[in-house]
């Protein structure tokens, strides 16, 4: 594989999703400017690997390897912010017992869906960057960025039944947070 | 946790919330998708949930769009990966990349010294990524017949999403939409069928063609036009009369 495909190959695979790319790494370091750090370190990281790309969802690819890059960035820089796994189980499973009972407790009209068609962009905002990074990742990926669950699944290296359970837990924190603006 | 680890639910009504949740975001497969539109018409609980997601989903649609790269990461990535041999011309776009960049480079050193002149022109980027999509699984990333579906998709990913019109009753359905890269700079793509051609339709900002031009270019026939700052590209294999009809119907239908 000489320079020259390799280059072109560049720009036909991590070229197209830098927009995704520079979207994600906000997300995820919360900064703009840290953002662009990321993306470029991703982005040499990419151009590294790509005479290994062996095909498949570039999109997937490249965001694959900015979020790996924004996490090891985030580590060195700032390394309180990266939540222990442990933290994060205990938050998952503490959640999931909460979901089922706001789930099956409403069988009113809808005031949380009211609200939420209210809500600016900044409390939006606030509310995903509040959630813990997993969450956030997951539905920031899909809810802002369109992916679908196999690709988040792959950009997340999770199995796809976590892809579901972290998107609806995510959702509903956010649906919780912004109802509770209105108590 | 005494489930499963790769679904952490702990019982079925915890269960019955993803179904909900995947409903709303078209992952189910039918059988799936029917059983659990049933049980949201039949218990308001999970109606309740439906109606929280996609308010939830159309607000950050709505109100949180993808921001996008600013113009100079894309020079920045360029030159770290040492990808700056050919020139894009000079668009806005690559305009306003080259003067944050030459700002940018005045302390850094000789970046211009080391631009070689332009590369390829706009019809043959378009003639490309109609060739691509032709040879990729789906020609188009957002499929959809529905033009309120793929105009909104355009808009987290490009700075303007193109106009998009109905043209199924005159014989040319909307297959869906696709960004595709022209000048380095991502612009949308609508593709179009009739009978068994596609027609792809790229928007390509502020590079004006006159009022009409029509050309064939590798066996592709190609019409361009510019309207409110656009140029549009029209390419296909179909014969040059109907693709002229298609532009005409394009031009003519409300947005």
């Amino acid at each position: 594989m000489s320079g020259d495909d390799n280059t072109a190959r560049f720009e036909r695979i991590v070229q197209p999703h830098l927009g995704d790319a520079y979207a994600l790494a906000r997300w995820i370091t919360g900064s703009r400017a840290d953002a662009e750090d990321v993306v470029q370190d991703a982005c040499l990281r990419a151009f590294r690997a790509i005479g290994g790309y062996a095909g498949g969802n570039t999109r997937a690819w490249m965001l694959t390897i900015v979020r790996n890059t924004a996490y090891t960035w985030l580590a060195r820089n700032r390394s309180a912010v990266v939540m222990a796994v442990d933290d994060l189980v205990s938050i998952e499973s503490a959640n999931a017992g909460q979901a089922a009972t706001s789930a099956s407790g409403r069988y009113d009209a809808n005031p949380e869906a009211e609200l939420i068609a209210k809500a600016d962009a900044a409390r939006l905002e606030a509310a995903i960057t509040a959630l813990p990074p997993q969450f956030r990742d997951t539905l920031v990926l899909r809810d802002i960025q369109g992916l679908d669950y196999r690709e988040i699944a792959a950009v997340t290296e999770v199995p796809v039944g976590t892809v579901m359970s972290r998107l609806a837990r995510a959702r509903q924190r956010l649906i919780e947070a912004i109802a509770a603006d209105d108590r | 946790m005494t489930g499963p680890m790769t679904v952490d639910t702990h019982d079925n009504n915890d269960r019955t919330t993803l179904l909900v949740h995947a409903y709303v975001d078209g992952e189910l497969d039918p059988a799936n998708a029917i059983a659990i539109e049933q049980r949201i018409a039949s218990e308001p609980a999970l109606a309740a949930e439906r109606a929280r997601v996609e308010a939830l989903r159309r607000a950050l649609r709505e109100r949180l769009p993808q921001e996008p790269a600013p113009a100079a990461l894309r020079e920045k990535v360029r030159r770290a990966a040492g990808l700056t041999r050919q020139r894009a011309q000079p668009t806005w776009m690559a305009l306003a990349a080259s003067l944050a960049l030459a700002i940018f480079a005045s302390s850094t050193g000789t970046w211009y010294a080391m631009q070689p002149p332009v590369g390829g022109s706009v019809p043959d980027a378009v003639i490309a990524g109609h060739l691509r999509a032709l040879m990729a699984p789906q020609p188009a990333d957002v499929a959809s017949s529905d033009r309120h579906t793929v105009k909104p998709w355009f808009s987290g990913r490009i700075p303007l999403a193109p106009r998009v019109v109905d043209l199924v009753q005159d014989g040319f359905p909307l297959v869906g939409g696709r960004v595709d890269v022209v000048n380095r700079t991502p612009v949308p793509s609508l593709v179009y069928s009739r009978r068994q051609h596609l027609i792809s339709l790229t928007a390509v900002p502020n590079a004006s063609v006159g009022n009409r031009t029509s050309q064939t270019v590798q066996g592709y026939n190609m019409i361009a036009w510019t309207a409110d700052g656009m140029t549009y590209w029209a390419v296909s294999d179909l014969n040059l009369q109907e693709l002229e009809m298609f532009t005409r119907l394009f031009r003519a239908a409300p947005s």
